[in-house]
């Protein structure tokens, strides 16, 4: 979010919870044409391949199946190459409409996060000069299965620090998985600050904060990243392969010992961060996406049993802090990690993923 | 950049730029190779990830001591197999340091080294998000036969069909 940075801290947690939720708002400055309506990304996907060589089109279509929809990634291209239409290969026509896909299925929120994103890569390739593959043009856009009003399909748009991963007409609702980070976590390009994941970052070290006190709300362990994101699988004498959503389908925890501090435990101005920082992360599809996971997280049947946790330093200042949200179906993460680029700095990685959703429910072993 | 050349810059990545690995926080390997008698492994630890494990436990022991406190193998029954640390040494993969132990599993006596469950969590005792990936050498690619992460630390490993016949074409 261009020059939005909040200082929380002056006013204590009950006001910081507005302001999470009021700078989720802010952030939605630029128009979204379809919300995530089906109806609406078809007619764009239309729009953009009208503009494709038969080439570029092959490109783009891949068949919905376990292999394509599990390669995204937090790795940049030259670790994980991405398959797709690559975003940078495409002319001004071409990139007006691919556009035009990712407004139709994307929050305003949603958009200007991967535009920043996609500025952040262009940010570290001036700083490393290694062929790793930061680049704002490194990012692709891919379209699995054929799209339809009725049958399944994905959309799936991304590249190094982002993974969108929308299923369309699938058996259950499909947002995840998600993954965002960023690196530098402050930037300024072209004259203009930016801090792409400050809605989200405030809200989870507000969530954390305002917890803190509890004992229980505290989680054992050491995390240096997120916890159910991408593996790399190592290939004596060779480039290791995976980086990529191999461990899907993921087990996560159960019971009740160290997940965090249930939330019906929170006062209520704790539960409001606690929703506050839900909606950071799910504000990014659109609205026709997101919605039906919205309300079936902040269900009173849910929230009775979903956990919120946190390692490291609440602020989020240091690297290994960590905060989760983990409930019967979701699964938030951020973790704060040393910056790459320029490791006296730090970056954030943040996921998203849905305990029964994850690919509209589309995808098994 | 289409898939060829995204693949090319990859490559070029092996020799060139392994510190953006770092982007992702390393795991831990195990990489066995089925003997007649027994199972070799290379047990390879993050030097990064090990650090934090052996902060939380306070240990200072050797690594070889703090190894064999943290792994171990057993037979589906439940009989401990014997453990040896044949020697380690300092190594780096794609620019990560770690610790890369050789281990030998012996079963007891009567015990196929075909079958048995490891045991694992020198890291993953600490660190929630670090993953050990189990492969089995023998074959032309590493075959992968499971992960464990916290709170799993005993994978049940069964030498396939592929890795088997591999082993006899060797010995030929």
């Amino acid at each position: 979010m261009k020059k939005r940075w909040l200082v929380t801290s002056i006013f204590g947690l009950l006001i910081a919870a507005s302001s999470a939720a009021q700078a989720i708002d802010e952030s939605c400055t630029k128009p979204s044409a379809g919300n995530g309506q089906v109806a609406v990304v078809m007619a764009a996907i239309q729009d953009l391949e009208k503009t494709l060589s038969a080439e570029q089109r092959k490109s783009l279509e891949r068949p919905f199946v376990r292999d394509s929809a599990i390669r995204w990634s937090n790795l940049p291209v030259g670790i994980t190459p991405r398959m797709g239409l690559r975003l940078g290969d495409l002319d001004e026509k071409q990139n007006h409409a691919a556009r035009g896909v990712a407004a139709a299925a994307l929050s305003a929120c949603g958009l200007e996060l991967l535009d920043e994103i996609r500025i952040a890569d262009d940010v570290l390739k001036a700083v490393d000069e290694r062929k790793i593959g930061w680049d704002a043009g490194n990012y692709f856009i891919s379209v699995l299965g054929t799209p339809s009003e009725s049958k399944p399909w994905m959309l799936q748009i991304g590249g190094h620090h982002l993974a969108y991963n929308f299923t369309f007409n699938g058996g259950r609702e499909g947002a995840t998985p998600l993954f965002f980070g960023t690196e530098p976590i402050r930037f300024s390009a072209a004259g203009i600050e930016y801090e792409p994941l400050v809605a989200q970052s405030a809200a989870m070290s507000n969530l954390a904060q305002a917890l803190a006190k509890q004992p229980a709300a505290k989680l054992s362990g050491t995390f240096t990243d997120v916890v159910k994101g991408v593996v790399v699988i190592p290939v004596p004498g060779k480039m290791p392969t995976g980086g990529t959503d191999t461990g899907f389908p993921m087990s996560f925890p159960t019971g009740n010992s160290d997940r965090g501090i249930l939330y019906g435990a929170l006062s209520p101005a704790e539960q409001a961060l606690a929703r506050a920082a839900i909606e950071s992360y799910a504000s990014l599809p659109g609205a026709a996406i997101t919605s039906p996971l919205v309300a079936a997280y902040e269900s009173s049947a849910a929230l009775a049993e979903t956990y919120i946790g946190y390692a490291g330093q609440p602020d989020l200042g240091a690297r290994g802090s960590y905060v989760r949200i983990d409930g019967p179906r979701i699964w938030m993460e951020f973790v704060v990690q040393p910056a790459v680029a320029d490791n006296t700095r730090l970056h954030y990685h943040a996921l998203w993923r849905d305990k029964q959703s994850d690919y509209g429910g589309e995808i098994g072993h | 950049m289409n898939s060829r050349a995204a693949w090319l810059l990859a490559l070029l990545c092996v020799a060139r730029c392994g510190p953006a690995l770092a982007h992702s926080a390393p795991n831990s390997f195990v990489k066995l190779s089925f003997l007649a008698q027994s199972v070799r492994a290379e047990v390879l630890v993050p030097e990064s990830e090990l650090a934090y494990a052996t902060a939380a436990e306070r240990a200072s022991e050797p690594f070889a001591a703090y190894l064999l406190r943290h792994l171990a193998a057993e037979t589906p029954q439940g009989a401990a197999w014997k453990v040896d640390v044949r020697s380690f040494s300092h190594t780096t993969y794609l620019e990560h340091a770690y610790l890369s132990a050789q281990v030998e599993f012996t079963p007891p006596a009567g015990a196929s080294p075909g079958s048995f469950v490891l045991v694992d969590d020198a890291v993953t005792h600490e660190v929630r998000n670090h993953v050990v990936i189990v492969l089995a050498l023998g074959a032309a690619n590493p075959e992968l036969l499971g992960a464990l992460q916290y709170p799993a630390r005993r994978l049940a490993v069964q030498r396939s069909a592929a890795i088997a016949d591999t082993r006899h074409a060797s010995q030929k």
